[in-house]
């Protein structure tokens, strides 16, 4: 319950502040969301399984957050920014598939 | 517990089946573990419930940090993309006000500019009206103005129209259509031709679909659109001519340009007709600009003043 309060705070912060971001830090905004949301659905899916640990989860959603945004800075600054994050966004899309059909495997039996 | 490691050890499974199997960070597994040895170990030594209750609260208000994070980020980010698309529209928008701006800003000075030059020639009149030597002048001028197609001009003579050929809808359904319509376009060099054989044949004035013809006038493509003056003209193109219509029309019609001109109608379909018309009217064409001028030579200056009439003659 607190998480899901903690997430509405934050939408709802984000909204009402609405916050300036730096330009340099613009471009891998969306990529940091994508993987944000790999690791919430993970964090999902570990809850369904029962194995679910917040150490993990914090670790798990920090890390992937930064090196997410890494690569694609590291890959902007090779020349291959686009293939790169268009590599973060498969991989990481395939992961949030994979754990919302474990999601609904557990919510509907199906 | 023995499923990460077993697969781990099998080499042989494809990356990218390892990307589609492996969907849960491990590391819940492995800390499930952690957990479940942990708690077998205590299990041994009876202890008090309150250091996992609150551990389990301490966690719960750590994941829910994270998850405003989330949020945070989320809605930053939709933020950001939401306004990027507004200023894009913004830019657009304002892009839009600009030429707007421009072209009112256009017409003004083109406005400005008639007005001004109508006043010139109002004032040079006046000037050159008061001496002989200027309305010599001024009768030289009003040649070299009729010459330079300044002054619009009304008369007999010749309506040329030339346009593109109308789509064969009936005569070729399949294939090559588009070939024809490709050379059944009126181009550049096609008026250029017509304007030439009309000069030859002693047209006085010529204008094409309301710009007039000048000495300096270009007649040019840009893409797809024929330019007169740098004014874009659209087919069908109105050639008219002012001059004796019946010199004008053989003259023409014997010249090789309409013979040409003949050929593409028949071949491609080009639409080129002719007829003689009683009263047309030629509106004058831009001034040129001044491009040399000379001092007035010190005898002329003398003569020019209205008391020395006589040497007039």
């Amino acid at each position: 319950m607190i998480p899901i309060l903690g997430l509405a705070v934050g939408v709802v912060l984000g909204l009402l502040l609405d916050p300036s971001v730096p330009l340099w830090l613009q471009p891998y905004l969306p990529i940091a969301v994508v993987a944000a949301l790999d690791a919430v659905f993970g964090g999902v899916r570990a809850r369904f399984d029962g194995i679910f640990d917040a150490k993990v989860f914090v670790v798990s959603f920090v890390s992937n957050v930064v090196v997410a945004a890494l690569v694609v800075f590291l890959g902007d600054q090779l020349g291959v920014g686009a293939q790169l994050s268009t590599a973060v966004v498969v991989v990481l899309g395939i992961r949030i598939f994979g754990n919302a059909a474990a999601i609904r495997r557990h919510l509907f039996r199906a | 517990m023995s499923a990460p490691p077993g697969r781990q050890r099998s080499l042989g499974a494809s990356l990218l089946d390892q990307v589609l199997a492996d969907t849960l960070d491990p590391a819940y597994a492995q800390a499930a573990a952690a957990r479940a040895a942990r708690d077998a170990a205590r299990a041994g030594a009876p202890a008090g419930p309150r250091p996992p209750w609150s551990r389990r609260h301490r966690g719960q208000l750590l994941v829910a940090l994270t998850l405003a994070l989330a949020g945070l980020l989320g809605a930053v980010t939709y933020r950001e993309a939401a306004a990027g698309a507004q200023g894009r529209e913004q830019a657009r928008e304002a892009l839009r006000g600009d030429i707007a701006q421009e072209q009112d800003t256009n017409d003004e000075l083109v406005a400005q500019l008639q007005e001004l030059t109508r006043e010139v020639t109002r004032t040079r009149e006046d000037a050159l009206a008061r001496s002989v030597v200027g309305q010599r002048a001024l009768e030289r001028l009003a040649a070299a103005e009729q010459g330079a197609a300044v002054l619009p001009v009304s008369g007999p003579g010749l309506r040329i129209t030339l346009g593109n050929a109308p789509p064969a809808a009936d005569s070729d359904p399949v294939g090559g259509s588009d070939q024809l319509a490709e050379a059944g376009i009126v181009q550049d060099g096609d008026l250029q031709l017509a304007v030439n054989a009309l000069w030859a044949a002693g047209a006085e004035a010529i204008s094409i679909n309301g710009q007039r013809v000048g000495t300096s006038t270009a007649i040019r493509q840009a893409g797809e659109a024929i330019l007169v003056d740098f004014r874009p003209v659209a087919s069908p193109y109105e050639v008219l001519a002012v001059g004796e219509p019946d010199d004008l029309a053989r003259s023409f019609l014997a010249s090789p340009e309409a013979n040409t001109l003949g050929e593409y109608s028949l071949d491609y379909g080009v639409v080129f007709d002719f007829a003689r018309a009683d009263d047309l009217d030629l509106p004058a064409g831009t001034a040129a600009e001044l491009r040399s001028a000379r001092p007035l030579d010190p005898a002329d200056a003398g003569t020019s003043t209205p008391t020395t009439p006589t040497d007039g003659g």
